[in-house]
């Protein structure tokens, strides 16, 4: 049972494993650094200390396990579109479809089990190596890490338990399946039906609104006071939901825009056309991606800013501003690393999606090889479309993360020489050929597999499947 | 004094042999089969379930290939040709209809019907846009081309993959059960379409049925069981092919 379950979900148990390990890896990381701090504590405020930085840590982690959840959520959702005619088959049979659903939602939790218990021997393993390696080198004092802290559970079950969530939500779908379906296959949520949700849709539309105007308010109280940030921190948080909330409203738009980009060959315009197929699930294939962008951008460019606006300053009064260049740019590496994990993670989820989708067009593969495509064309179909996924994901994620990075820094810096300034947004130039260079690798990763199982199927078996 | 020429075929197989898997697995679904289709005709290839029709189908049609034997398309032998000759062979020199599932979903219907001058990345030549114009018009699909296959009914979408199998003026178009998935009165439709595309416009089809009534439509008519041809007929009434194959189950 739990080797069939397995088969089918290993997308899903790397993810779990993915996020269970970066939690409880980061976990360690700051328990250790709590024991330094109490091990050279003159001031007793070393208590307080280790409690920032496991908070700091935990809202990390809730990051990379919210990400790691819509890649989830997506994966269970394009596995039961694959298996509709399975779950049909047993509706007709005599099975129930709530029945059928808890059996997916049973796969979640053995999947988030297994997963989160893997990724916490990973995390634990790379936590110690690390520690060992560093107390050998020198670099940190030899003290008694201790490796079993009361708080390594939270990011353990909370991995398990949001898989479990991520395949109930994911699962939505069985309860639409048909014995009927056993006959035929059964479509997806069109673009104009995933548009006319008008509740979630207003719920979007309106977070959005309010949370740039409280953005907003906070960059505009900024020029006055440092606080200005806290403001901006709700706005951003609000807006930001809002966004997620309403990706299938942006994002579609967003992918078409891009496909146009990709010329009008034969295989671009298809390519351009199976991205936007299931606008729901390319949409959720993308938002985890972008919210990864939109992490790493938003500190890079708030950094980068806050530079250029100091650089400035400093010619005024060079002293004042001595140091605080390299502690920030350690703050923005720490910072960028560890959001930069969540895009990992999406972008494995967008690596999933593509293979399994491409998967269950086996058919179409084969007409489209029957009449005249050759291997080379549907090779670069799939490669277009992978493009087309990461690129609108990228565009998105870069935008918005230059917004609220220019916001943050102006919140939090504006009035730092006494009297209101402006802070002009800067984007780094290492960051753009990075997030470059990553969407290309990407790209070209997430097309390899299902270009192989494409270019590998013959004509005659594709049609053959009924 | 009189000379009659027969036109070289459009399609031919000589001594064509298939066979599945080794040793006391081995299933040889086409024996030796050597047959012709004549151009410009309408040809049927009837059989029960297993008699082969299919895998001599596919490859005459390039989708398969040979253990032994030969077979051409015109004066080309497509027996050896790689996999990329043989896409590009399909491509522009034969059309497709199927029983089912024969359009993209996510082009709409006039894509659909440009999809081989697409993957082949030209436009249709003025005299072809007419030619297309015109058989989109006799096929009823004028005010069809923005929809997708969905919106369709079975019949209108078997009418869109027979625009588009006619659209390239291909040497030869191959339909394997094309009425399988319609109603009796939709399928006949469709055959007389067939039927109409042959007679007056020259071109020639291989339809791959085990329907007699299909079979009726054609001006010839192959008989196939167990990967023998055993039987090859001119046009003839639905009742004379049903006793044909009755009396073929018989000797079985």
């Amino acid at each position: 049972m739990i080797r069939s379950t397995l088969r089918g979900n290993s997308p899903s148990v790397l993810v779990a494993a993915l996020s269970s390990a970066f939690g409880v890896c980061l976990l360690h990381s700051t328990n250790a650094l709590g024991t330094m701090i109490r091990g050279d504590d003159v001031t007793g405020s070393s208590d307080t200390a280790a409690f920032f930085l496991s908070v700091v840590a935990l809202v990390f982690i809730a990051v990379a396990v919210f990400v790691g959840s819509i890649v989830t959520v997506n994966t269970f959702a394009t596995i039961i579109a694959g298996r509709t005619r399975t779950i049909a088959l047993m509706r007709l049979i005599g099975s129930s479809a709530r029945q059928q659903r808890r059996q997916v939602a049973k796969e979640g939790l053995t999947v988030g089990i297994i997963g989160s218990a893997l990724g916490a021997i990973i995390g634990t393993a790379l936590a110690v190596t690390g520690i060992a390696v560093s107390t050998a080198a020198g670099a940190i004092p030899a003290l008694d890490y201790r490796y079993f802290e009361l708080n390594l559970i939270l990011p353990i079950v909370a991995v398990a338990l949001t898989t479990w969530l991520a395949s109930w939500i994911g699962s939505r779908r069985v309860l639409d399946v048909s014995p009927i379906h056993a006959t035929g296959a059964a479509e997806e949520m069109t673009h104009e039906q995933s548009r006319s949700r008008r509740g979630r849709n207003t719920v979007a539309i309106t977070l959005f609104a309010l949370g740039m105007l409280i953005l907003l308010a906070g960059t505009a109280i900024g020029m006055v006071s440092p606080l200005g940030v806290l403001v901006g921190v709700v706005g951003g948080f609000l807006s930001f939901t809002g966004v997620v909330l309403g990706a299938h409203l942006v994002m579609p738009y967003t992918l078409r825009v891009v496909g146009r980009a990709f010329g009008r060959s034969a295989p671009g315009k298809l390519a351009a056309e199976n991205a936007v197929r299931y606008p729901e699930r390319s949409s959720r294939t993308t938002i985890g991606l972008v919210i990864g962008v939109t992490l790493v951008t938003m500190f890079a460019v708030a950094i980068e800013s806050f530079q250029v606006f100091i650089a400035e300053a400093q010619k005024a009064d060079p002293l004042y501003y001595t140091g605080i260049d390299e502690m920030m740019v350690i703050t923005i590496t720490v910072l960028s690393v560890l959001t930069g994990f969540s895009a990992l993670i999406a972008a494995l989820g967008l690596v999933n999606t593509l293979s399994l989708s491409v998967m269950q067009r086996t058919r179409e593969l084969g007409l489209l090889r029957a009449l005249g495509f050759t291997a080379r064309q549907v090779r670069q179909m799939i490669l277009v479309e992978s493009a087309q996924l990461t690129v609108a994901a990228v565009l998105v994620g870069l935008v918005l993360g230059t917004v609220y990075g220019w916001a943050g820094a102006q919140a939090t810096f504006g009035s730092i020489q006494g009297s209101p300034g402006i802070i002009v947004p800067a984007v780094p130039f290492a960051l753009l050929a990075g997030v470059v260079v990553a969407a290309a690798v990407l790209t070209w990763a997430a097309s390899v597999a299902p270009s192989r199982r494409a270019t590998r199927i013959a004509p005659v078996e594709a049609l053959a499947v009924q | 004094m009189e000379i009659t020429t027969t036109p070289p075929p459009v399609a031919r197989v000589v001594n064509l042999t298939k066979s599945y898997g080794t040793g006391t697995a081995r299933v040889t679904a086409l024996d030796e089969v050597t047959i012709s289709l004549e151009r410009g005709k309408f040809t049927a290839i009837m059989g029960p379930s297993g008699s082969g029709k299919s895998t001599l189908m596919h490859i005459m049609a390039g989708l398969d290939t040979a253990t032994s034997g030969e077979s051409w398309l015109g004066e080309t032998n497509i027996t050896d040709l790689g996999d990329t000759e043989l896409t590009l062979l399909r491509r522009r020199r034969i059309g497709f209809v199927f029983q089912s599932f024969n359009l993209v979903p996510t082009l709409d219907i006039e894509g659909n019907i440009l999809l081989p001058f697409e993957l082949d990345g030209r436009r249709p030549t003025s005299a072809e846009s007419e030619w297309i114009a015109h058989l989109v018009s006799t096929l009823n699909l004028t005010d069809r081309l923005r929809h997708r296959p969905h919106e369709l009914s079975g019949g209108q979408q078997q009418r869109v993959a027979i625009a588009r199998a006619l659209g390239a003026r291909p040497d030869l178009v191959f339909a394997d059960e094309p009425t399988g998935n319609l109603d009796s009165r939709t399928g006949r439709e469709v055959l007389a379409l067939l039927a109409a595309a042959s007679s007056e416009y020259g071109q020639s089809i291989a339809m791959v049925t085990h329907d007699p009534i299909a079979a009726s439509y054609a001006d010839r008519i192959l008989f196939l069981a167990d990967g023998h041809v055993v039987e090859e007929r001119p046009r003839s009434t639905p009742e004379d092919i049903s006793r044909f194959m009755l009396g073929m189950e018989r000797t079985a």
